[in-house]
């Protein structure tokens, strides 16, 4: 019995039957909470804890469903493309932003470690928190950081910013797309896109942009302040 | 276009992507490196978007989804929270709230600044 649970199409079917719930859930709900990945992620891992199976049988599909994540990415250029117009207009403020933002959050990060006395490796872990994890790791693993953290972190930063995105437009007040999007995508890299995407086409290309050039400066400030 | 020649499409570009991944003496990952990849191609009107709609529709409307196997290994990863699960929690809200706070308030300022400068 046990064997089938290595199966590609049980890591597929439990992910897929996860998300349902979860989209189900918010829609009842409406609670900002309520985030169906974030529920997803949790019944999973509960599913897979309470049965005691590997998550290695699980990646069997897991890896598969993983493995749309690049293409999805990639796909991200057909909506800038789509925004065209938007991105000459605004090309100044873009890199403003995206330079203003992954500098606050890597100075964030700094002060705050310090604040928890945390050592070198675990703030060199996470330091690149805000961009996408293969940019992260490869930031981290280059200055002594622990690859595993960063990993946690980047995601934990990408579910919080994915769930936060509505409350912080409403809280801080920004209406207009384009600032919404470029903040979404700084502060919480693919997996916050996946919520600008929701909002509007708008807010999904901006913050499909923001992965990119948060994720290049990134690489340039580690460079030079790291 | 059939749906088989939009996965082509998209799929090459993406092994492009990582070709270039491996090429580049810095860490850059493949799926960025395709994203410009695609976007170069689209204004060179080498792809038409017409060409790749259904697909990546598809892959845009299903992104969250995507996501869950990735989350789901933090599983894996239990002694490192159990070590320090506060204070990466602290700083991974603080410092979501305050990059976005500052993308969002440091763009409004520069849009703002250009407009005032076109005005006079």
């Amino acid at each position: 019995m046990s064997e089938l649970f290595a199966s590609p199409f049980f890591g597929i079917a439990l992910s897929v039957a996860a998300f349902w719930v979860g989209v189900r859930i918010q829609k009842r709900t409406g609670l900002v909470l309520c985030n169906p990945l974030l529920i997803a992620i949790v019944l999973v891992s509960a599913v897979l804890l309470l049965l005691r199976i590997p998550y290695e049988d699980y990646n069997a599909g897991g890896a598969v469903i993983n493995m749309f994540l690049a293409p999805a990415t990639a796909c991200l250029a057909v909506s800038i493309y789509t925004k065209l117009p938007l991105l000459r207009e605004n090309w100044l403020p873009i890199l403003v932003g995206c330079a203003v933002g992954s500098l606050t959050s890597m100075g964030s990060v700094w002060g705050l470690c310090r604040l928890f006395r945390l050592d070198e490796a675990m703030t060199a872990s996470l330091m690149p928190k805000s961009v996408t994890t293969p940019i992260a790791i490869g930031i981290a693993g280059s200055h002594g950081g622990i690859q595993a953290v960063t990993v946690v972190a980047v995601i934990l930063t990408g579910i919080l910013g994915s769930i936060l995105a509505p409350v912080l437009i409403k809280l801080f007040r920004v209406e207009d797309p384009v600032e919404a999007g470029l903040a979404i995508g700084a502060c919480s890299h693919a997996v916050g896109t996946s919520k600008a995407l929701e909002l509007g086409e708008t807010e999904g290309a901006m913050s499909g942009l923001a992965i990119g050039v948060c994720g290049i400066l990134t690489v340039l400030l580690s460079l030079a302040l790291m | 276009m059939n749906i088989i020649y939009q996965i082509a499409i998209i799929f090459s570009i993406c092994w492009v992507g990582q070709i270039i991944e491996s090429l580049l003496p810095f860490p850059f990952p493949a799926s960025v490196a395709a994203m410009v990849l695609l976007f170069t191609l689209l204004c060179l009107r080498a792809v038409r978007v017409d060409h790749i709609r259904e697909k990546s529709d598809f892959l845009l409307g299903n992104m969250a989804f995507f996501f869950i196997p990735a989350g789901v290994s933090i599983i894996n990863y239990f002694d490192v929270l159990r070590s320090a699960l506060l204070p990466l929690l602290v700083i991974c809200l603080v410092t979501t709230v305050l990059t976005f706070a500052a993308t969002a308030y440091s763009v409004r300022l520069t849009r703002y600044l250009m407009d005032r400068r076109k005005k006079q």
